[in-house]
């Protein structure tokens, strides 16, 4: 059957080739969460905050004359500003980062392929594999379109491509490990 | 098995070059606001903040100035007093934002009016290197003792767009547009508090 191969029984170079790549990408991964908790944070509130946009100028709302407040400021305990991602920033980064989406979870398929897995977990990964990476920045949109509430969309896709990576990177390493020899019997 | 082998050398490839090419997009705080107030008064002995909620008609002579509209209702000026209780200067951080992420300005204008310092304080990983270059080529002295009504686009004149190069001088171009709309929101919108 066209498509499908054994990784168990696959050239040496196909079994050094897959796992490489599933660590190379873990270690990518653990700089992405580095990245995400510090310019985002992990939490639904601070995911939100990041790409939910400010409420904007509406300009019957604003009053006739501008009008001012001062206060005193204690410059040391001056906090620095949050990092927020406006639509033009969101545009650039999801024309690249849904195409790496794309590519890692291509990549992961032809790997999922090999595992001689049964047809409905396998299917079940290679959409889950996709769909998350499409989820999270579906939830991104999501917020910027107003709608905070998608936070919890985005951080669960996070946690759903991290759970692909996991059961993927062990079950790899589980089917190129040399297989146990069968239990000799004593007479 | 060969077949396979050379499937995967194909994906990876393009994986490899996409990487290569990637943008990376979050902020980079050049420097940090507190930092720039307090180098940019450093006569201050007392600070303060002050925000100015845009009304109706000062919205509109914003836009009228400058052409712009600023994303927020409220913009916030930092100012300093000296020892004696005067105005030291003020402090306000005007925001461009394009595709390729914001640039952040810290705009220092003394008690007369005229500008003192500017200094980039957000950029990206994408676009710092361009900003820098810019500054190197003295871009940020150009905007000393303008004043508000000035043409801020005078200070790319000094600038070589050739020897530059396209990318350095559009983020010239970004800074320069920063610093017109500082001015503009506080010729409209600051006043002297009594």
């Amino acid at each position: 059957m066209m498509g499908l191969y054994s990784l168990r029984n696959a050239d040496r170079s196909v079994k050094i080739a897959a796992v490489l790549f599933l660590l190379v990408l873990g270690y990518a991964y653990g700089f992405a969460f580095l990245m995400v908790r510090h310019w985002s944070g992990l939490t639904p509130a601070d995911v939100a905050a990041t790409y939910t946009p400010p409420p904007g100028i509406e300009e019957s709302a604003l009053p006739e004359q501008s009008r001012a407040t001062t206060q005193a400021l204690d410059l040391n305990a001056m906090q620095g500003e949050r990092h927020t991602v406006d639509t033009q920033l969101l545009i650039q980064d999801s024309h690249i980062h849904i195409m790496i989406y794309a590519i890692v979870a291509a990549l992961e398929t032809l790997i999922i392929l090999g595992l001689e897995w049964r047809p409905a977990p396998r299917d079940l990964m290679i959409v889950a594999a996709f769909g998350f990476g499409a989820l999270d920045f579906a939830g991104q949109w999501l917020m910027k379109a107003g709608i905070g509430g998608f936070s919890w969309l985005t951080i669960a896709s996070g946690w759903g491509m991290a759970a692909v990576y996991l059961v993927l990177l062990i079950a790899t390493i589980v089917r190129v490990l040399p297989a146990r020899p069968a239990a000799r019997s004593e007479t | 098995m060969r077949v396979l082998t050379k499937v995967l050398i194909a994906c990876a490839a393009p994986l490899a070059l996409t990487g290569a090419a990637r943008h990376i997009t979050p902020t980079v705080v050049l420097h940090k606001e507190a930092d720039v107030i307090r180098s940019a008064l450093p006569t201050a002995t007392q600070f303060f903040l002050r925000k100015v909620t845009i009304g109706k008609a000062d919205l509109a002579r914003i836009k009228q100035e400058d052409g712009f509209a600023p994303d927020e209702p409220e913009v916030k000026f930092y100012y300093g007093n000296d020892a004696n209780g005067a105005l030291a200067g003020v402090v306000v951080f005007p925001q461009v934002n394009t595709q390729h992420g914001p640039w952040e300005v810290g705009l220092a204008i003394d008690p007369n009016g005229t500008v003192t310092s500017v200094v980039v304080t957000k950029a990206t990983v994408e676009t710092k290197p361009w900003t820098e270059k810019a500054i190197r080529a003295h871009l940020m002295d150009h905007f000393r003792g303008l004043r508000p009504g000035d043409d801020v686009m005078r200070a790319l004149q000094s600038l070589d767009r050739a020897q530059l190069g396209k990318m350095p001088y559009y983020a010239a171009e970004k800074v320069t547009q920063a610093v017109g709309r500082g001015l503009t929101l506080y010729q409209v919108l600051y006043k002297t508090p009594q």
